[in-house]
């Protein structure tokens, strides 16, 4: 990936003439009557000529170092990391209805902290149990906010 | 003036009984938390303890629902320091400089200044509130659509022009928040637009999803992907006497503190979400300002001083509209309006005449309140500032499980995480492609207002865009920013010619 932004460039030229081609398809009207579809229309087209500007000139401007974002910076580590990460997360939230909050917020915890390393796991265990039980504590008997129950309301 | 000033005597009376003190106190602690927590904004706070206020006289009622208002604006900027998660939509600006100064042991500074700003920003803007409320609420009345159009128009490029290193990225993810504010329904037509047949799209993208995946989580995977060694490493752990600012500190900030109080009280009187446009605009007016703007975005601490102070000053002067005109011009005043019309008050220009305890008891629970969240604050500063001290690998998935259940507590809704996860996953790549995610954000929150004021003037113009020059306020706004959209062009045709120069000499 690189981090002058082109291959964002790309998709966002795509964006915008996916938005304009689907506002089209909506009432346009006139910009004395205007339509459903004109304002994201305008948008669409916008935004194909600023990325259109963007992609022709990205060689004039100068390039974008990972000076002032501190997320642009290249990560040296590991992808497959990053991936495990993320894939818990998906897997936890699709077992969030199933297992209930209770249930799967532990086992993400378990699963998130073993990702990035921590080997220990009494002391996994104990943070994933003290932090479930404090979000459970706060959320759902303070706030009263109906989190999924899972197999444990049942 | 001394008319208003007996009032507020009277007005300090009743607020200083031991019940509204209570009301006022709890106001501001549930307000805090409820900052604190990402996903739980000011909206959903006030929303979910309307009920019980039920039980009290408006009095004490309005006074605990505008203490969690303000309350909420204090503790927001908490999140967005330690954690670059915003605990509310006003704190995204602080993201950029707060986090950084976290990440260089200066968490404590950063939110020291940032209670500091907020009781000064609060403060003044309350005495703002006292003696200036009718006339300037008048001033607020000359805004148009064709004013509003140009003055949102005005925002979007000068942010784009402050954060970032590229204008034109920063413009496209400006377009694209613009666009994402288009999905629900038509706000003119009611019509579907982008929903693809599906419920959950009717009300348009969840903003706080977008700002917790843009900001959080893209944060959280780019953290993920380090190797082990740099998860181990903490923050630079600050001594005690770096927990708080410097003399050096407060003398850098108090101009941006005084600036942010002005910024945040004018955008308070204009329609729209006040809070948020007073931060960014105060966040721009300090980096043009300073002398040394390089170090925005690196941690300069003018960059949370200024656009903290505004949005606390903003969201006191935001009352002003509610209370004189009784039209509320953000969404939190507007569920404040449905508070009192539920306990049988009806905010407009009577409002100060029938109900004068009313208006003067909460005026001066807000000079109270301001003082106690000062208090609840600052003693508060070394804790949070310690919670760096954990490593990021344990850090990294605590946050990710705040977000998780913050982002549900807000419909009680699953959609609303994978919406989240999805951001997240696009804000991971616009910070490897270093684009910005503030635009997006700004533009998600004002283009549907932007799009009824764009339709608004072109309907009373009979389709002639004219209407946006013939009218001198918003003629005014284009010409501003057609300068801003010039300032990059010509530096970058004056740089070779600069450089020439520079080794001539």
């Amino acid at each position: 990936m690189k981090a002058d932004g082109t291959p964002g460039g790309v998709l966002l030229l795509v964006f915008g003439a996916v938005t304009a081609l689907l506002s089209l398809r909506m009432p346009v009207g006139t910009f004395r009557a205007a339509g459903t579809g004109l304002f994201p229309l305008c948008l669409g087209v916008l935004l194909m000529a600023l990325a259109s500007i963007f992609l022709l000139t990205r060689r004039a401007v100068a390039p974008p170092p990972a000076q002032r974002d501190a997320g642009s910076r290249e990560a040296p580590g590991s992808h497959r990391q990053m991936l495990l990460f993320l894939g818990a997360i998906i897997l936890a939230t699709l077992l969030l209805d199933p297992l209930g909050y209770p249930l799967s917020s532990f086992g993400l915890l378990l699963a998130l902290l073993r990702i990035l390393g921590i080997k220990q796991w009494r002391r996994n265990l104990l943070i994933a149990s003290v932090t479930t039980g404090v979000a459970y504590l706060v959320f759902v008997h303070w706030l009263k906010i109906p989190l999924p129950m899972g197999w444990l309301g049942r | 003036m001394l008319e208003s000033l007996q009032y507020l005597i009277g007005g300090f009376s009743l607020a200083t009984t031991t019940q509204n003190l209570a009301y006022c106190l709890i106001g501001a602690i549930v307000g805090t938390l409820i900052g604190v927590l990402p996903g739980l904004g000011p909206i959903a706070g006030i929303a979910l303890l309307i009920p019980a206020t039920f039980g009290l006289n408006p009095t004490s009622a309005l006074i605990m629902l505008a203490g969690i208002y303000y309350g909420a604006m204090y503790g927001g900027s908490t999140t967005s320091i330690l954690m670059n998660v915003p605990g509310e939509t006003a704190s995204v600006i602080t993201c950029i400089d707060g986090y950084q100064m976290a990440q260089q042991g200066r968490a404590g500074p950063a939110l020291a200044i940032s209670a500091i700003g907020s009781f000064i920003g609060g403060t003044i803007s309350i005495l703002g509130l006292t003696f200036l409320a009718p006339p300037l609420a008048e001033a607020a009345l000359a805004f148009g659509p064709a004013e509003f159009f140009s003055l949102m128009v005005f925002g979007f490029v000068v942010l784009s022009n402050v954060t970032g290193t590229s204008l034109l990225k920063a413009l496209m993810m400006a377009v694209v928040g613009l666009i994402l504010g288009t999905v629900g329904l038509d706000p003119v037509t009611g019509n579907e637009r982008f929903t693809f047949g599906s419920t959950y799209l009717l009300g348009g993208v969840e903003f706080v999803a977008v700002a917790i995946g843009v900001f959080g989580i893209g944060e959280i995977l780019v953290n993920a992907a380090n190797p082990a060694e740099l998860l181990e490493r903490r923050v630079r752990v600050p001594r005690f006497r770096e927990l708080y600012p410097s003399l050096q500190d407060l003398k850098r900030s108090m101009g941006s503190i005084l600036r942010g109080t002005g910024v945040g009280f004018g955008v308070g009187l204009v329609p729209g979400p006040a809070p948020v446009i007073a931060t960014y605009a105060s966040y721009m007016v300090e980096k043009r300002l300073s002398k040394r703007p390089e170090e925005f975005g690196k941690g300069a601490i003018q960059g949370v001083a200024g656009p903290e102070t505004a949005n606390n000053s903003a969201t006191q002067s935001a009352f002003i509209p509610l209370f004189v005109l009784g039209i509320p011009f953000g969404p939190v005043t507007a569920i404040l309006l449905g508070a009192l019309l539920i306990h049988g008050v009806t905010p407009g220009p009577l409002l100060i005449g029938e109900h004068p305890q009313l208006f003067w008891a909460v005026i001066a629970s807000m000079y109270i309140g301001n003082f106690i969240l000062l208090l609840l604050n600052l003693p508060f500063v070394p804790l949070f500032a310690n919670i760096l001290r954990a490593p990021k690998k344990i850090l990294l998935p605590l946050v990710m499980f705040i977000c998780i259940t913050g982002m549900y507590s807000v419909n009680n809704s699953i959609l609303d995480i994978w919406l989240m996860l999805g951001f997240g996953v696009l804000g991971y790549l616009m910070r490897r492609w270093a684009y910005e995610g503030a635009p997006l954000l700004l533009a998600l929150v004002l283009g549907p207002k932007m799009e009824v004021a764009f339709r608004q003037s072109l309907m009373i113009s009979h389709g002639d865009f004219g209407v946006f020059l013939r009218r001198p306020i918003s003629l005014i706004l284009l010409l501003a920013t057609l300068v801003f959209l010039l300032i990059p062009v010509l530096r970058a045709l004056f740089r070779p010619w600069r450089k020439r120069a520079v080794s001539e000499v």
